[in-house]
């Protein structure tokens, strides 16, 4: 039976989504099921591609070498196959198995031969095709290429980042390839794109910022014509398609603009958090997003699956929401892609507050409520209160004491409309509801609204933000509910400078300027950093990604610091190590007069957490 | 196999007239003491090393092997004032005016200080502006004191090893006042692990950089010489007669090398401090093991099996339970193997093939073992065999009762060996042992896979796959169990915000405290 156009277009898309499937072959796997099903595949442009292109072409000064590099799924295949295209290379060569590629061009006015190797790590031996005798020989020319810049060669080199440091040390041990394995180490811990004087431009495509790919693949998902054809079905097949099916009703939620503003908050504070996710892993995200449903095979929903869901009345299984964070796949599969296991970080579904689970739960009957339940979840008779989430919430009140199925069930569903909440609690009442306790970053909205933006358009953070976040600091330093918030207190113990209770009080530095010595909030780069001036040459600063905003808030409202996170931790005495080293400098760059007389001054604190000095003077001879 | 030209001869009998016998001693040196605690080894150290650099000698043997000689400091007043002082805070209380106070304490010292000939504290009284002061003073230097928790007598009570007047030896005090000093605390391997690094091949980097802990250049160390005198009240006693057997060796260098690698992270205050003392034990361990390896000649080098503890038991609990086994027994088959030697070796032989051959034995056991000595050491049957037999079960009963315990009692003390999570021992390094391990190893940052595998080439460290690989045969083990292992591994580094990770593959382990980390 021949599938209608809209079906073999769901069909496709499928391969995208977390399909069992051996991942080296996924772009080829992807092109070969788009020619089978007659679509287009899913395509949209780098944001990287145009610089990247335009270092080879003809009008381009000077020519230099490329080192593509970045995580499996990055987009690194398939922006050498633009690249070859764009030197002019031939289609169906690249199409071939082979690693190593050559080519002659013109390159700011002179003929230049690009040497392309798509995995470095794939390099074999020796070419089969004659293009190289000896892969260390290969390698050693590209040192001399980005050392010697008068040669006539470039490279372009393809390799994940993982893998990208090996094959040098593999190499016999040199001057050059010691000076180029610094190099590339380097650009890729410190994330720069060239080094001076090196004809070279280094693009690690896991350093795009994923919110930004995720505007671009959303997009070019949303739009793409598969969608059309579903939609301009005719006949039996078009029940898959029908207002009804879970898919239809998946689509469209993901293009309301609400919907989409949390779950790219979502990719935001990933990037906030150093977490890189690649494209086809968020391909991969919104195609399960839409087709995913737990009963199903393969998890993922075709268009002959939809008739028989509508029967059993299980479309709200496949609720968008659920199926964001993995939830229609097995624990094991969810756990092993890294796209899942980053977004249920955020805990999103198990975190909650009294508020909205007084909603949830007891909404309907309760007059104060009943209005929140209405707009909420009422409203939405599909994956909100539908038939089972009202015959699950009553079995779970109106319960049976000891009835554990029914309980675990009812839960279960909480954390579906958990979830749901989340992305359909309109604006106006984010505060209200406090919207970001369903997540485990209570502070992911402050973070995301009134610090970076505010700092990105050059205005200044409230005081009131930078306070708690020294109040947090401080209670780490010292080890005590210190409750301080204006000045920074440097505490040490006698033996050990990161012992848990320090109560030498070596310094202490105001927020607000005075002289040198100031504490603020200020961006470096594009991320935020707490930091500290000491003197006019003198700074320390701490990077604060989200983790860690919301590790200091949260230990300044009381938390203790080792429960939220032991790295967090970690990194604040490593912080109080460098303030302590740099204070130390400081010190000695001052002119002190010799009085005899030592100082110490002892730390502890009053009834309202304010600490108190002791001041101990000891003279010696 | 030992190399012969590193031996150095043993010293002269009448120097150590109370050992059985000279078995352990020449395999190791005189001597690996198993009671000794970390703490305590680096303190017998820095005592040594004081001294020396005291007299323009610091790390410098100049030459002379032996015997290595050393003059500590006692300082028994400082001790009676902050260990042997009970009234203190009860003076303090009771007695708000100071002055009272003073003459209060004073006479309660005159009367209980121990081990000071003429005990009059009365200098104190100047120094401090009130005797509150003084008491507060002396309780912050107790609560630094080293090892709190133990319950020691309190000569052997360590104040925080400030500077140089914050040193004195291992003492204990004799009814009659008079001070005695004891191997018990204080066992000599601090003496040879001073000896180890005068002879690594990065000693005079390592000098340079000892010295300024010995300067004193800190206020810590000038509060401490307040409790005290102004001329040192102290006779001093000279102390000698360690010995370690070997001119120079590698596993020498190795434990330079990481000194080295912490001081120059120029740490503030004193943290670098409990970094040293683990390293430091840790390569005493590894000295013990290498060294028996060569003197056994086992093919195999030395290495560890660590688990990074999971919630369930894993392959590589296993393997490391098993090796844990086999490396505590190395030692032992040293002993054995270096008797053997002496039972193959020429001179035994004819001397058991002649007549007299039992007189003439004794006399060759004598020299090479300075055993048996009368007949309470040897009172059996007058053959040579049963006289080589004697000595191999004291010899092996000896050993087990130290100097085979030093794998365990060290390994557990830094945090190398642990029970944890199971009933038997093996490997499973501590946050601690694996900060250590980084601050030496790591000076600025380096990719996760090479940090393995230089775990492995430094100290026979086993994590991931790749090193099990060169240390176990082929079907003894699998590689996914490792491979866990070593992620295992990664995700408890990151928690000690040492490392970061690039992304899903790439990781690079860091050193928060490199000066030149951004």
């Amino acid at each position: 039976m021949t599938l209608s156009q809209g079906a073999k277009w769901v069909r496709f898309l499928r391969q995208y989504g977390p399909v069992p499937r051996n991942d080296n072959m996924y772009d080829e796997h992807i092109r070969r099921s788009a020619q089978r099903a007659g679509v287009r595949p899913i395509a949209f442009t780098h944001p990287l591609e145009e610089e990247i292109l335009s270092l080879f072409r003809a009008g381009t000064p000077r020519p230099s070498s490329v080192v593509l590099t970045g995580t499996a799924g990055d987009g690194k295949t398939h922006l050498c196959r633009k690249i070859w295209s764009e030197i002019g290379g031939d289609e169906v060569e690249w199409s071939s198995d082979d690693i190593y590629y050559r080519r002659m061009v013109t390159i700011g006015g002179s003929p230049i031969t690009v040497h392309v190797i798509r995995d470095l790590t794939a390099l074999p031996r020796s070419d089969s095709r004659g293009g190289y005798a000896d892969k260390d020989q290969l390698l050693l020319l590209f040192c001399r290429t980005l050392l010697h810049p008068a040669a006539d060669d470039v490279f372009l080199i393809a390799a994940n980042d993982g893998q990208l440091m090996e094959p040098w040390q593999r190499l016999p041990a040199s001057d050059e390839v010691g000076r180029v394995r610094q190099l590339l180490e380097s650009l890729l811990v410190e994330d720069h794109r060239e080094s001076e004087g090196i004809p070279l431009k280094f693009f690690n495509l896991s350093r795009v910022p994923c919110v930004t790919l995720f505007d671009l693949a959303l997009e070019a998902f949303l739009s793409h014509e598969g969608w059309r054809e579903c939609a301009q079905e005719k006949g039996g097949d078009r029940e898959f398609f029908d207002p009804r099916s879970p898919i239809r009703r998946n689509y469209d939620l993901l293009q309301t603009p609400l919907v989409k503003a949390r779950l790219r908050a979502l990719f935001e504070l990933c990037d906030c958090n150093d977490l890189h996710i690649p494209i086809r892993r968020i391909l991969l995200l919104l195609a399960n997003a839409v087709l995913g449903h737990p009963e199903v095979k393969d998890r993922l929903m075709q268009a002959a699956d939809v008739p028989g869901i509508l029967q059993r009345g299980t479309a709200a299984k496949g609720s968008l929401f659920n199926n964001i964070f993995g939830g229609n796949l097995s624990d094991i599969r969810r756990e092993s892609l890294e796209v899942f296991n980053y977004l249920n970080r955020f805990r999103i579904g198990h975190e909650t507050s009294n508020r909205i689970d007084n909603i949830l739960i007891f909404g309907e009957a309760d007059e104060i409520l009943r209005p929140y339940f209405d707009s909420l979840l009422g409203s939405d008779a599909f994956y909100g209160a539908d038939p089972s989430y009202h015959a699950a919430q009553r079995a779970y009140i109106e319960g049976v004491e000891g009835d554990e199925v029914n309980a675990r069930a009812f839960l279960d569903l909480l954390v579906s409309q958990r979830r749901r909440l989340f992305f359909t609690i309109p604006e106006a009442q984010e505060n209200e509801l406090a919207l970001w306790e369903l997540t485990v970053f209570k502070y992911a909205g402050e973070y995301l609204s009134r610090v970076l933006p505010v700092l990105k358009s050059g205005g200044k953070v409230d005081r009131s933000i930078l306070a708690r976040l020294v109040r947090g600091l401080n209670r780490v330093f010292v080890g005590m509910l210190v409750t301080t918030e204006r000045e920074l207190v440097l505490a040490t113990s006698f033996s050990f400078s990161s012992s848990k209770v320090s109560q030498i009080l070596e310094d202490r530095i105001p927020v607000t300027p005075r002289l040198y010595e100031r504490v603020d909030l200020a961006l470096e780069g594009e991320r935020l950093a707490l930091g500290v001036q000491l003197s006019d040459t003198i700074h320390c600063s701490l990077p604060l990604n989200l983790t860690r905003y919301e590790f200091l808030s949260r230990v300044a409202e009381g938390a203790l610091p080792g429960s939220f996170s032991q790295e967090c931790y970690e990194d604040m005495l490593a912080f109080k190590s460098r303030l302590l080293g740099s204070l130390a400098e400081r010190r000695r760059m001052e002119v002190s007069e010799e009085t005899g007389v030592l100082t110490f001054r002892l730390m502890n604190l009053d009834s309202l957490g304010n600490p108190t000095d002791e001041v101990v003077e000891v003279s010696h001879g | 196999m030992v190399d012969s030209a590193l031996l150095l001869p043993a010293p002269p009998p009448r120097d150590h007239e109370r050992n059985e016998m000279w078995v352990d001693e020449q395999i190791w040196g005189h001597r690996l003491w198993d009671s000794q605690s970390s703490w305590l080894l680096f303190l017998e150290f820095l005592n040594v090393a004081e001294a020396s650099h005291r007299e323009g000698r610091l790390l410098d043997e100049r030459g002379c092997y032996y015997p290595l000689e050393f003059k500590p400091f006692q300082r028994m007043i400082l001790r009676n004032i902050l260990f042997n002082n009970e009234m203190l805070f009860r003076i303090s209380q009771r007695f708000p005016d100071s002055n009272s106070a003073w003459a209060e304490w004073l006479t309660w010292m005159r009367d209980n200080a121990r081990g000071v000939r003429s005990p009059d504290f009365s200098y104190l009284k100047t120094r401090f502006a009130s005797f509150q002061q003084f008491a507060s003073l002396v309780a912050m230097l107790r609560a630094s004191a080293v090892e709190n928790e133990t319950n020691r007598r309190w000569t052997t009570r360590f104040v925080f090893p400030f500077g140089p007047n914050a040193l004195y030896e291992d003492l204990d005090v004799r009814p009659d006042g008079s001070l005695e000093r004891q191997y018990i605390n204080f066992g000599r391997t601090g003496e040879l692990l001073y000896m180890m690094l005068c002879r690594a091949t990065g000693v005079v980097r390592l000098r340079a950089n000892l010295a300024e802990v010995f300067s004193g250049q800190n206020p810590w160390n000038t509060v401490v010489g307040l409790f005290q005198p102004q001329a040192s009240a102290d006779e001093l006693q000279t102390r000698d007669k360690s010995y370690l057997p070997y001119r120079a060796h590698p596993r020498f260098d190795g434990l330079a090398e990481d000194w080295q690698q912490i001081l120059e992270l120029c740490l503030p205050g004193f943290d670098a401090l409990p970094h040293l003392v683990t390293l430091s034990a840790f390569h005493v361990i590894l000295y013990q093991l290498h060294l028996a390896v060569e003197w056994c000649g086992e093919t195999r080098p030395v290495h560890f099996i660590c688990e990074v503890v999971a919630p369930k038991k894993t392959l590589v609990r296993e393997l490391s339970a098993l090796n844990y086994q086999e490396n505590t027994r190395l030692p032992q088959r040293a002993v054995e193997a270096y008797i053997k030697r002496i039972e193959e070796s020429e001179e035994w032989r004819q001397a058991a093939a002649q007549p007299g051959a039992f007189s003439t034995c004794q006399n060759v056991l004598r020299e090479r073992v300075r055993w048996p000595n009368d007949h309470i050491d040897y009172d059996g049957p007058n053959d040579p065999s049963s006289l080589m037999g004697e000595l191999r079960r004291k010899a092996l009963a000896r050993h087990r009762h130290h100097v085979a315990n030093i794998h365990r009692n060290y390994g557990r003390d830094v945090g190398l060996v642990s029970k944890r999570g199971t009933n038997k021992l093996r490997y499973a390094p501590t946050d601690p042992l694996l900060k250590a391990l980084i601050l030496a190893n790591v000076p600025q940052r380096m990719e996760y896979k090479e940090f393995l595998s230089r775990l492995y080439s430094r100290y026979g460290l086993v994590f991931g796959d790749l090193e099990a690989g060169h240390v176990l045969e082929g079907g003894e083990y699998d590689r996914k169990a490792f491979q866990a292992n070593a992620e295992r591994l990664e995700q408890r580094l990151g928690s000690l915000g040492m490392l970061r990770r690039l992304s899903d593959a790439c990781a690079y382990v860091q050193n928060p405290f490199s000066r030149n980390t951004p």
